[in-house]
Parts: C-alpha cells; structure tokens; sequence
C-alpha cells in the first residue's frame, strides 16, 4: 500500500537534491548540545564547517562508552558530527580571529554553545560579524542564555544539571524513590532540536526579508517546554504533582507491564474503540460499559485508573509480550515490549525505511545510524559521511573559501591559528587510516601543513 | 541582578534590551504568511508541531471532528481548566479552531478548498486514511503543488511495518526506541526484584517522543519551506514517532556494534561520563558534575579522601569511567552525600572554589528540584519563562511557550486555546465566503 510518493524512497535519495543545499553554517560546538544541531543542517544539505581549537578540538571526541570506542573515536561523537568539515582553527589567536571572521562574511548560519562573552573575547560576537554579514543568523545555545541572574553568576551547566534544574528529573521517577538520570543526553539533544527550529524559522524571514538576527537559547528553559501539564496543573493547584513511574497521567490506560516471559510491555488503549478492544483482548469486554471505565476522563481519575491498571497489569503477568503485541495488533490499541539495543538493531522495518542507514565512510567504514528522522519526498536528507580529525579539512576549506596561498596558510600554521589533531584517540585518524583516504585537497606531505597531524 | 556584573554585562544588557519576551508584540513574526491546516488526530505531537509554528506567527487553523480532537480529554487524573484537559488547553495556542466532518463527501470538499489555499497540511491519521478520503498528497498536490503534506504515525509512510494498525502513543514509542529500556533505577544489590517494583526500565515522564516527533517535523516543514522558496515545488514529510525519539539516543546503537553489547540501566549514573551522577541527599537528591579529572579530585577532597585515595597521585580520569569502577566509588560519594542536604552540598562546591585545596576548581552541584521549586525560581521567571497569558476565554492559564528567544522575529503565545468549533465563522468567511445561512445550513447536516 506504499503510495508512489514514497516508492523507492531510500533507493533514489541520492538522485535527490538537498533541502538546504548552498546555506553555509559555520559552528564553534562542544558536546552534544552544540555539534547536533549543526549536523542535522548538513543532513538536509548545508555545508557544515566544525570550528574546532586544535590540537584537542571539541571535547566530545573524549567521551566512551565505560571505555568502548569506535575505531578510536567516541560513539557520541560519531553520532553528533555528520556531513561536516573540519576546520582547526585558533580562536585565541588574533590570526585565527581574522580566519573566522573571513568565513563569517560567507557564512549563513553561526552556531556555538560557548559561555555568555566568550564569542566577544575572541572577537567574533554578534555585533561584530553582523557589521560584516547581516544577514547573518546567529545562534548561541548554553544552560542559562546570555542574561538573567544564573547567567551573570557564570554558572556551568550541562545535560546533568539540567535534567536536575528543569524539574524533569524530579518527575521522572518512581513515587517516592530517587530520582532517575535519563540514558540520553535529554537537555542537550532536545535543545539543539529546538534551536534549530528557531534557526530554520529565521531562515524563513530572511529568505522574505534578506535580514539575519541572533537567537539564544537555554537548555534546561528548552526542556522545560516539554513539560505541558504539569505547569498549568502547578498554577491551578499549588501543588507539584507525584512522580508517576511508567504511569502516563494524561491518557488511561497507559502505561508499562510485566509479563509472563520476564520482558516489559508498554501499552495503550485510550480512545473508545481501542479501549473496547483491550478488554475484549482481556476477555472482559464488560469493562468497556463499566461506570468507572466507560469515559475516559473518568477512567482517568485516581482511583479508576488504579483499578483499571491492577487489572490490566495481572492480566499482562499471564501473557508473554508477544502476545500482547499480537492481540494489541487484532483489537486495534498500541502495544510493543520494552525493547533493548539488540531488538532495535534487529527491527527491519526501521531498516528498510533507511532510518537506521547503513554507512560507507571511507574513515570509519561500515556501520549503522541512524539517519535525520524526517523523510523528505522532493528533498531528501541523507548522511553521506562520518566524523573526521581535527582541523582534517583545513587545506580544502582555506583555499576553497579564501583561497589563502601556501605562504600565507604556512604563516597561520607556523604562529598556531591553523591546527591538526593531537596524536591521542578520537582527535587522529582511526589507526587503520591509509594517511591518504578521504583527504579532499592534499598537499606535498613534506610540507609542515600536510595532513600528518601534529604531535 | 547581582552588584558584581560580569565583565560582559554589557553584552548581556545589549541582548536583553533586544530579545527579551516582555518586548515582542510589536516585532515582527517570522511565518506570519504562513496558512497551516492542522487536521492532528490523537496526537500531541501534531498539536505541538503546529504549536511551533503558531507561535512564530502561521495562522494554523486547527481542523476538529465535529466532536472535538480527543486529545482534549487527555489530562492529567481527568483534570479541566474551564472544561478544558490541561494538555490541549496549552497546545491550542494562537490556533484557529474549526470542526469538519471529513467523512462526509462534503466535509471533505471543503477540506480540499482549504488545502488549495494552504501552504502546510498537518495529519497524523492511519496510514492510507486521507488516501482513501480522496485527501492523500497525490491528490491535494495536484490542486496545490507548493503544498507541504506532512504526516505524523507510529511507523511511517513505508516500510514492512507501515500499515501495522496499532494507534500512535507515547509510552509506546518511548519503548520501542530503545531508550527506555536503558533508563531506570538499578536494583541495590541483594535485593529481591519483586520487592523492588521501581528497580525497572523507567520512561521520561513528560510526552516526550511525541515533542521529539512534533519538533523534528518543524524542522522538516520549515526546510521544505525554504525549497519551496527556491524551487515552488511542495513535497510530503513523514515522520514516525518512534525514530525522531531514538534520533536522541546518541550511542546504544552504536555500543551496540562494537560486540553486541546491551545498554543497561545505570539509574543516576552515567555510561560515557564520570563524576557526573545524581546522588541522594538528606532532604532530596543533587546531581554532581565533575567532568574533568580535577573537578573529581576537588569532590574526593570535599569528601575528606584525599589522603586515603591518594588522589594526589591520579594522573587520568579513565580508570574511573567503567561500570565497575562507578559501582565501587558511587557507594562513598552516595554515603557522604547523604548526611547533608542539597543546600548544605551547593554551598560547600562554591566554598570550595574559594579556599579549596584546588581552587577555583571545584564540582558542579546542582540540586534536583521539583516542578514548583523551578517554577518558583526567580531566574526563569526574570527570563519569562512562566509567564502566564491572559486568554479571553480560559483567563489565567501558565502555558511555557518554546524557549528560543530572538532579536528580529521572537515567538509570541497570543491566547491558548478556542473551544470546539470556536472559529467556524470566520474561518469558513474568510477562506470560503460563507456566510450565517450556509454555515447552519452545514451545522445541521453534522458536517461542523
């Protein structure tokens, strides 16, 4: 039943062109709140050039998994930092500072997750590349935003603290227990998300106005937003509501089950018919008319949803998870185990769409990622390529953007505003680099420029 | 504001002037030329997508069977606001709100004339619904090429799994993402797991995927959008729950094809990061982020080991990160953390910064708080975080708008939410010219 607007959408995504093809961004990214955002911009085709402080460059590349890397690199790092080139370049060098603002001139978007001040002690703030480019859109993203009390304290942040100040943590628990820290980076990967909503809406006006602006954003005011209910039913009531567990408060039922076979359903049967459909799975289709149960604004109550729940909850005991799935799919409500990494790594139907997409990079070779989640018919987005060193790209993007001369890009090397990676994991090429492969303009490897990275 | 300002307070004072939200309303709006037609179903995250978009200015009308979205009665234990479930009061922001019964030929008709006029068509119905409605892309682009038609689901467009039937949720794509699963307090050990109910694969509370989804389908609306600019050329957009919430995940899949290694659950601890956990404490809990090696030795001195660790001697944060490793220390800092309170704790960090044995190095400490507290913290609301709008039908309601703040073109909530049917009459006048007798007359066939 694929209609023909999706038939062979993943076989003919390179034929397509890219939705934001010829837009430059230009990024000063630490850490998963300020690489992804960038890299999902070069997934729909701007040509991302990663700024990186060379020779260690942007800390991301240090992060393993309790010790598990990549072909040396950091799985984080891999993941946030796609479709870029790699720029290592000195912002604390006046020469490094010339650099960038050279590229700015050039550039349509500017992304950093840097402190408040920062961008303007380098020399490259707002103010400055606006006199140059205005129609630039600038974006600064960090824990506090540019003003306001936290933000003049300097206080650090990360996904951690925000997850802790934003309230999240606190609800996303069990009642009475301590709160849980999400697996994912939730602040920084929903902040970045959210940034470049702003960032492509800015676009949207310049595209009607030929004006650029400047945005920040907050990580944790970011999040924040996620919470709908929970602040207005804080304004109504004056009272925090409980941490639920598994529990979905807003939709009954909802929430997660143990079964017969040790695994973990989530389900759930809200609207009439899939409730209907729950119980008549059940074999108690007279839950459907049940006073307490029949409407789902009552069913939502505390004391019905606890019924509701217990039954639902020693009913899914006596099945397996696959058979709840079974009859979720026969009665029409949703069901589906609390599935591990190796499931999902096993789910051909996120195959098959291209989602989880296999790599070809000439780097890092063959592996699975997942690809930007939206499916473009005209214009669809595509990962083409992996992470590279720091400062990989430098020779391409110099001459191809300032066409700077072998004298002067010996100068920038020779006083430190160009740089390569340091000879430590994550920042080289993996070690079963040719020393040839994937280098975009190459030059006499005598050279002290070349691309052998320092040591 | 603090006396000793920054040396960049400057900046800050620039900025603020600029973009503070107290000073949007008269700024201009970035998709204010923009006409979304919101036809959600069940689904918050098509509301939220279209919230996205209404805040920068789209005129989204928001398409209802004649009974309302039931997204309406979706509120926390059956709460209403003035008859309204709280999460849909805060989603209807700045939307028009009509109703159509789309399966009537005629309802259907009059989804077609606002489709021609529209520039954005939002749905999150059962794959092959507005195919067999007449109303699929193939259909409405031949009326409209420059349409974007964009689908939410559980599973997507195409793919083996595309015409499951099951109905999108949350908690359920939360599930399947994988993220779940690796989410969860760990069980103390020597414990029963039955006696220990809480000890499991634990989901974020908030709806997360579905603002995942909503999100990514921004992105994806406004990318299309700036094609279109280029081009004319509309397209369709497809997005399936599940995926935009694991695009989050940054590295189980990864781990994962490195040996087949499964993310477990880690409770407050962290796979890739040390110190960097949540911890108990006598009245709540802190997170504690020492990220470098010397922010952890300045919290193994604020513990008092200095001297029985050696930490002196430590000359790498890598033996620290493994799951052992975190398993063996976590036990001490959990035991020191315990005999204060979270205050107690935030005040020793920045003491520490001051006359520690390593300052100005010291850990970050920050204090897990409840919902009120944030939202009783002086800094969100100096930064208008909470500001509640006044709505001509719902009065007082604190709907936390998106949080980009922006010089040019800000984000603005204007009210939050319309009844069912609310804006019938001047939508259909303004798009189709209808007028008082053919709108009851279409009243009375059940088409509004």
């Amino acid at each position: 039943m694929v209609s023909n607007t999706w038939k062979d959408y993943v076989k003919n995504k390179p034929k397509k062109p890219k939705p934001l093809s010829g837009l430059r961004v230009l990024e000063i990214c630490t850490i998963v709140f300020g690489p992804s955002g960038p890299s999902w911009l070069a997934e729909m085709g701007a040509e991302a050039i990663k700024v990186e402080i060379p020779p260690l460059g942007d800390l991301e590349r240090d992060l393993s998994c309790s010790g598990f890397r990549f072909k040396e690199q950091s799985p984080l790092f891999l993941h946030d930092n796609i479709n870029k080139y790699y720029l290592g370049l000195d912002l604390h060098k006046p020469e490094g500072q010339e650099v960038f603002r050279q590229l700015a001139a050039k550039a349509d978007i500017i992304e950093n997750n840097l402190r408040p001040g920062v961008m303007e002690r380098f020399n490259v703030d707002y103010r400055k590349i606006k006199e140059i480019n205005p129609g630039i859109i600038y974006l600064e993203k960090n824990g506090f935003g540019q003003w306001g009390p936290y933000a003049e304290e300097n206080r650090p942040s990360n996904d951690g603290a925000s997850q802790a100040f934003s309230g999240i943590a606190w609800m996303s628990t069990f009642p009475g227990q301590t709160p849980v820290k999400q697996m994912i980076y939730l602040s920084d990967m929903y902040g970045a998300l959210m940034a470049e909503v702003a960032v492509l809406s800015a676009l949207h006006h310049r595209d009607r106005t030929g004006k650029g602006q400047y945005i920040e954003i907050s990580q944790t005011e970011s999040i924040m937003r996620t919470m709908s209910w929970v602040w207005p039913y804080l304004d109504i009531t004056g009272q925090n509501p409980p941490p639920a567990g598994n529990r979905d408060v807003s939709i009954c039922p909802a929430d997660t089950f143990s079964c017969a076979d040790g695994s973990m359903v989530s389900l759930a049967a809200a609207a009439p018919a899939e409730f209907a459909g729950l119980c008549a799975a059940m074999g108690r289709p007279e839950l459907a008319r049940d006073e307490r149960f029949a409407e789902h604004l009552t069913r939502l109550q505390e004391e019905n949803a606890t019924e509701l729940l217990g039954i639902i909850a020693a009913w899914a005991a006596q099945r397996t998870a696959q058979e709840i799935e079974d009859l979720a799919r026969e009665h029409g409500f949703a069901a589906s185990r609390v599935r591990d990494a190796g499931q999902v790594m096993a789910d051909e139907h996120i195959r098959q769409r291209g989602f989880m997409t296999q790599m070809d990079d000439a780097m890092y070779g063959q592996y699975r990622d997942h690809e930007f989640p939206v499916m473009m018919s005209a214009t669809p987005p595509q990962k083409k390529w992996a992470a590279r060193p720091v400062g990989f790209d430098n020779e391409y993007v110099m001459k191809k953007l300032l066409n700077t001369s072998d004298e002067e890009l010996k100068t920038l090397y020779d006083n430190g505003a160009l740089g390569k990676w340091a000879d430590r994991p994550g920042r080289r090429p993996p070690p079963d680099w040719d020393g040839q492969s994937d280098i975009i303009l190459s030059r006499d490897q005598a050279s002290p420029w070349a691309a052998r990275g320092e040591k | 504001m603090s006396a000793n300002r920054p040396k960049w307070a400057e900046w800050a004072d620039w900025v603020r002037e600029k973009d503070d939200p107290r000073k949007a309303g008269p700024k201009l709006e970035a998709l204010d030329d923009l006409v979304v037609l919101d036809l959600s179903s069940q689904s918050y995250a098509g509301a939220y997508c279209s919230s996205m978009l209404a805040e920068f200015g789209a005129e989204v009308i928001k398409v209802e069977p004649p009974q309302g979205d039931f997204l309406r009665t979706c509120t926390p234990y059956g709460l209403l606001h003035q008859g309204e479930g709280l999460n849909y009061l805060t989603e209807g922001r700045n939307k028009y709100h009509v109703t159509l019964d789309l399966n009537q030929q005629e309802g259907r008709e009059i989804l077609r004339s606002l489709a021609a006029q529209a520039d954005v068509l939002l749905e999150t119905f059962p794959l092959g619904t507005m195919d067999a409605w007449g109303l699929g892309y193939e259909d409405l682009k031949e009326i409209n090429p420059g349409l974007i038609f964009a689908s939410i689901t559980a599973h997507g467009q195409f793919g083996p799994q595309a015409g499951d039937p099951m109905p999108d949720y949350d908690n359920v794509a939360q599930a399947k993402s994988g993220i779940q699963y690796a989410t969860g307090a760990m069980l103390p050990p020597g414990q029963d797991a039955a006696a220990c109910p809480w000890a499991v694969s634990t989901k974020a509370s908030p709806w997360i995927a579905w603002c995942s989804a909503g999100a990514f389908m921004a992105t994806g609306i406004l990318a299309a959008l700036h094609w279109r600019y280029r081009t004319g050329q509309g397209q369709a957009l497809d997005v399936a729950t599940t995926e935009a919430y694991m695009r989050l995940d940054d590295y189980t899949h990864i781990w994962f094809q490195g040996g087949g290694h499964i993310t477990e659950r880690v409770g407050g601890l962290d796979n890739a990061l040390w110190l960097y956990c949540f911890a108990p404490t006598s009245d709540g809990g802190v997170f504690l982020g020492g990220l470098r090696l010397e922010m952890w030795q300045a919290f193994c001195d604020m513990m008092g080991k200095w001297d029985e660790w050696g930490v002196g001697q430590w000359d790498s944060l890598s033996p620290f990160l493994d799951r052992e490793a975190q398993l063996k220390y976590f036990p001490e800092v959990a035991k020191f953390t315990r005999q204060h309170t979270s205050a107690e704790l935030e005040r020793m960090a920045v003491e520490y910064s001051r006359s520690g044995r390593l300052a100005p190095i010291t850990t970050v400490i920050a204090p897990i708080l409840s919902p009120k507290e944030a939202m009783e913290d002086p800094n969100w609301n100096e930064r208008g975080v909470f500001a509640p709008t006044q709505d001509p039908v719902y009065g007082r309601v604190v709907a936390v708008q998106a949080q980009h703040k922006m010089t040019e073109t800000p984000i603005r909530t204007k009210w939050v939410c319309r009844p069912v049917g609310y804006d019938n009459a001047f939508v259909y006048r303004k798009y189709l010219g209808y007028g008082p007798v053919r709108l009851s007359q279409l009243q009375r066939q059940g088409l509004l």
